[in-house]
């Protein structure tokens, strides 16, 4: 093969690549504040939706992880800011206290392997 | 009447080229002796041929040519081919990359499965964990392992099914005990994006191994690693502790198995269960090792190995940034 085609077919497919890993990142209505505590619900299976909430620093709050039939890497949930390290039930839901999150401190979800992962910003 | 006649060879890509080469000339009834000399990668023999040096090179060469190797009078111009190759594998290796993380972006894995789970199901969640990212891990290790194997390796297939027969056995009997002794462990992630991290670095190594980065004065080996891995692969112990380990790479579905297994509640379920899933992987792995087997032995070998080589860095590549993110030692940089 030419060395000039290999390499314009070599950086389009790294192109592709670059865009499969950037991916979108859509963010929903998935926090809301109940009796004075903050609920964030992120569904995991396949990865982690949303990839980025945003909820309110200063106040109680609750992360609430729902499964539903999830066997891949999106179950088996890491958060090192809190020391939290499990796997999740293939179909339910698991309630995590966050205490109360200063602002401007990002709290990191991924999966075990690494390749899924969440963000909770608080303002 | 003896002559002596030395032929340059090209192909040989491995240290049992040597045997094999010389196994196959001996076998032609003219030929008296034969040494091969990788180094210098020519062919000496000794003959009662009349023939000339072209036509026994020919003659020669029809009974090579099917495991890949060329002889000649004149040494045929290698310079360039080892480069034509590599662009050529490249993009082969990256639309192998693109299909596959575009695979995992599809969302066609993501099958909800409800219920209770039977040794059914879990033989289901094999087939998909087989595909899955979990591939990228295990799948990348078997096809660096396997190709590597069949590059140093005439005889691969006994290899292979003991690390395939080693890998059924060892999930069956691993999953039985965590049915047995219930919730008394834990499953470590950090010890298994550990080890996580270690597999993607082998296949890194031997995706550069595959490639021919360190092969022949372009960069000096690191201080004996392949001599042992030589060393190290040729003994039966090996493939059946490589195929017991992998009960322990980062996987989540193989995490999740393990958990159903620990909840199973006795020894014969969890068996049951990791058995089935086991044997759901089974296909595409036994895919990877006997394909990258037969595709060693074809004359297609040295495009296939460098392929394989794209690939398995890609692979490498995206475990070790993934599991680096998993422990927590940088930001996830991707969400597949």
């Amino acid at each position: 093969m030419n060395k000039t085609v290999s390499i314009i077919i070599v950086s389009a497919l790294l192109v592709v690549i670059g865009i499969i890993f950037t991916g979108d990142k859509r963010s929903e209505q998935n926090v809301e504040v109940k009796d004075g505590i903050q609920y964030i619900t992120i569904n995991a299976q396949g990865g982690y939706f949303p990839q980025i909430s945003d909820a309110q620093a200063g106040i109680p709050t609750k992360l609430i992880m729902r499964t539903d039939g999830a066997y891949d890497c999106s179950a088996s949930l890491v958060i090192r800011s809190i020391g939290f390290q499990k796997i999740l039930p293939q179909i339910g839901e698991t309630e995590i206290d966050l205490g109360i999150p200063k602002a401007g401190k990002p709290l990191q979800g991924v999966c075990g392997m690494g390749m899924y992962s969440f963000q909770v910003r608080f303002n | 009447m003896f002559k002596t006649y030395t032929f340059h060879v090209s192909g040989t890509h491995c240290a049992a080229c040597k045997i094999l080469i010389e196994d196959i000339l001996k076998e032609q009834i003219f030929v008296k002796n034969v040494s091969v000399d990788l180094k210098k990668e020519t062919v000496e023999i000794e003959t009662e041929s009349e023939e000339s040096a072209e036509n026994l090179a020919v003659i020669l060469t029809s009974r090579l040519k099917q495991n890949g190797y060329t002889l000649s009078v004149e040494k045929l111009i290698q310079e360039n081919k080892p480069n034509d190759i590599i662009w050529k594998a490249t993009p082969i290796g990256l639309i192998f990359l693109v299909l596959f993380f575009l695979l995992q972006k599809s969302g066609l894995l993501n099958v909800g499965l409800d219920g209770q789970t039977t040794p059914i199901t879990s033989f289901i969640i094999g087939l998909i964990a087989s595909v899955s990212s979990c591939l990228a891990i295990v799948g990348g290790l078997v096809l660096s392992l396997s190709a590597k194997i069949s590059q140093d390796n005439v005889s691969d297939t006994k290899t292979f099914l003991i690390f395939h027969a080693g890998r059924l056995v060892s999930f069956a009997i691993l999953g039985g005990t965590l049915g047995a002794i219930g919730n008394a462990i834990g499953v470590n992630f950090t010890f298994t994006a550990i080890l996580g991290i270690i597999a993607s670095l082998v296949m890194i190594l031997l995706g550069l191994n595959l490639i021919g980065v360190f092969s022949k004065n372009k960069v000096v080996l690191p201080a004996g690693i392949f001599d042992f891995f030589r060393k190290i692969e040729h003994k039966t112990l090996t493939p059946l502790s490589i195929g017991f380990g992998t009960f322990f790479l980062p996987c989540g579905f193989t995490q999740s198995m393990q958990v159903v297994a620990l909840g199973s509640g006795s020894f014969l379920s969890g068996f049951l269960i990791m058995l089935a899933f086991a044997l759901g992987t089974l296909p595409m792995l036994a895919l990877l090792s006997f394909g990258s087997a037969s595709f060693a032995h074809s004359t297609y070998a040295p495009l296939f190995f460098k392929s394989a080589g794209v690939v398995v860095i890609g692979l490498g590549l995206f475990a070790l940034l993934a599991g680096l993110a998993g422990l927590g030692i940088i930001n996830p940089l991707f969400n597949i």
